[in-house]
């Protein structure tokens, strides 16, 4: 085996303990892996995610030493963070696996020099829940204004930062209203403050949004406590819409919308067209760019609800709402995402015709050129589709369909 | 416990290779006296055992650590002299362990391997500073926050022109219509 892996074929080696025994032979299959996901990018990693996660949580020690290895490298001024994003998808997998790294991520975070920090954060991450005193330990000392605090990074953890939201924004979660407003705090402190250092020194704690943040998101999580139904709802939509330009409070209302809607009795008994829930969703989505897969993950979960419990038309008219807000979503940026999701369910065959039909000629209502070759090869063979837009077309050729398909051939190579 | 009835307690509990996340089962066992049986006989366990043992070490509660400082150092000072290459890079990465609470990173000079592949890879991290692949903290940041952690946002790519809005627009500007109209009638009760 090192006989192959001395030859540079990392590649052929693929028995997850073969690769593992010799730390010269796993160190190169290390390195072939984190280049591909450096060369390939999100898709890549996601496909590759689950076989890198097997050799590298093969023993403690290999998932140590991998990790190590990464946090050097995210250290780097230039693309550091890249390798940041594969340590946090590797360390949800294991976690995922029911294996406990807390203790190797808080070792590796800096946490150690802030050891009461670091127990009351690694408690709630190693039971993955929060509690009130460990809570209170972080509070106060993120709060105090004798000492300086720990850096802000330490709580910038996203399991911890979702274990907040979710404290706070579902509805199964009973918070004690008496420390409320430390969750508050924290996560609003963490979304907000930036920190200056200088030659690995800390120079200056920036606060400025601190308070802006934590009023907003106490307006929201109260609204969102509360209970209400759409109708008593209306009448705080402007508050809503502005509190959700703050990223983490549409972070908090993405995740209350999402278990609204996946109440079985919500579309029975909502008689909106366009239920305030979703459009709550389309502001999240004009505002937050980096929230376009979270938005597009809920309406597709949405989507491929099987809502047994209503009539075959109610239901298809509700699934043409769900794409309607893919169309916004796609509208906003997130063009390739949709338009592969709406092609696997063609691909398929589960989805109904009409429904691909109405998606695309929503799309062919509000785009124009210029296209780009990516884009068109992903749609076009969605229009040329008979079975799709042959319904759209008009013999003189003088629709929307018959005008993407000319303009495509006079400009793309198209296969 | 005599060296032997130590090595063979390690070996009954950490001697399988199926499980090789199992050292934590061990530390609730840990005392001082048996962390001193266990450097005596350390160099007979089996080194996946030897692993095992060391990464116990991280699940001890961090007052037990402190005071068994000077006996965990010594199990992985004769860790990094070990002749299995995954026992003392382990070893080596505990090292600091015990007395700082955080691994060591300086790891380069020791390990031949670990030193090439880590600067070819920092070459290649340096030439992807495009491909933004965000660390997942970003969703939650504030503008300004995001700007300082990670620079500015490149705008997605346009794969196409927008001749009009979509439904969506409408949508939204009905629903704040129908929102002041309940909050006028509000004001007027």
């Amino acid at each position: 085996i090192k006989l192959i892996s001395d030859a540079g074929y990392q590649g052929e080696i693929t028995s997850v303990s073969t690769a593992c025994h010799q730390i010269e032979v796993f160190s190169r299959v290390l390195r072939t892996s984190i280049t591909t996901f450096l060369e390939g990018g999100m898709d890549v990693m996601e496909k590759n995610l689950p076989e890198f996660t097997k050799m590298v949580c093969h023993g403690e020690h290999t998932y140590l030493y991998s990790q190590v290895m990464m946090t050097i490298l995210a250290q780097e001024q230039k693309g550091g963070s890249n390798i940041r994003r594969i340590c946090q998808e590797l360390q949800k997998c294991a976690n995922e696996r029911g294996l406990d790294v807390t203790p190797i991520t808080l070792a590796l975070s800096g946490a150690a020099a802030y050891p009461r920090a670091c127990q009351a954060l690694s408690s709630m991450l190693s039971k993955k829940a929060l509690n009130p005193a460990d809570i209170t330990v972080l509070y106060k000392m993120y709060s105090d204004n004798q000492y300086p605090p720990p850096p802000v990074d330490l709580i910038r953890v996203p399991a911890f930062l979702d274990l907040l939201i979710e404290s706070l924004f579902k509805m199964n979660t009973r918070l004690n209203p008496e420390h409320k407003s430390k969750y508050i705090y924290l996560l609003s402190y963490a979304a907000s403050v930036t920190e200056v250092y200088k030659k690995g020194v800390r120079k200056q704690i920036e606060k400025k949004e601190l308070k802006p943040t934590t009023q907003a998101l106490e307006k929201v999580q109260t609204l969102c406590a509360q209970n209400k139904n759409a109708s008593e709802l209306l009448v705080d939509v402007s508050t809503l819409f502005q509190c959700i330009k703050f990223p983490v409070i549409a972070i908090g209302v993405l995740a209350w919308v999402d278990e609204i809607l996946s109440d079985k009795s919500y579309f029975k008994l909502n008689t909106d067209h366009t239920p305030l829930h979703l459009v709550l969703v389309d502001e999240i989505v004009t505002n937050h760019l980096l929230l376009h897969q979270k938005a597009l993950d809920l309406l597709i979960r949405l989507f491929e609800n099987s809502f047994d419990e209503l009539d075959v038309l109610v239901r298809l008219e509700l699934k043409k709402t769900v794409l309607d807000r893919m169309v916004h979503v796609f509208s906003c940026g997130c063009v390739l995402p949709v338009v592969n999701y709406i092609r696997e369910c063609h691909n398929k065959q589960d989805t109904d015709i009409s429904l691909i039909r109405h998606f695309v000629s929503e799309v062919l209502d509000v785009i124009a050129p210029p296209y780009t070759q990516e884009f068109v090869n992903l749609f076009l063979p969605l229009i040329e589709n008979d079975g799709i837009t042959g319904t759209l077309r008009s013999e003189d050729g003088n629709d929307y369909v018959s005008e993407f398909i000319c303009h495509c051939k006079a400009n793309f190579v198209t296969t | 416990m005599a060296a032997g009835d130590t090595a063979l307690w390690l070996h009954n509990k950490l001697g399988s290779t199926d499980d090789l996340w199992s050292g934590k089962t061990i530390c609730s066992q840990l005392s001082q006296d048996k962390l001193q049986n266990i450097h005596s006989c350390f160099h007979t366990l089996q080194p996946h055992v030897k692993a095992k043992l060391m990464l116990s070490f991280l699940h001890i509660p961090r007052r037990n650590v402190d005071l068994w400082k000077s006996q965990l150092e010594e199990i992985l000072m004769a860790a990094i002299h070990d002749t299995d290459q995954w026992v003392s890079m382990v070893g080596e990465i505990l090292r600091t362990y015990p007395a700082t609470g955080a691994l060591n990173l300086e790891l380069e000079d020791n390990n031949g391997t670990f030193a090439e592949v880590l600067s070819d890879l920092k070459k290649l991290v340096k030439r992807s500073v495009d491909l933004k692949m965000l660390p997942m903290e970003c969703q939650f940041l504030n503008k300004t926050a995001l700007v300082a952690t990670t620079g500015q946002q490149p705008q997605p790519t346009k794969h196409f022109a927008l001749k009009r809005k979509p439904k969506s627009a409408t949508l939204r500007a009905e629903l704040l219509q129908k929102s002041s109209e309940v909050a006028m009638n509000k004001k007027r009760n």
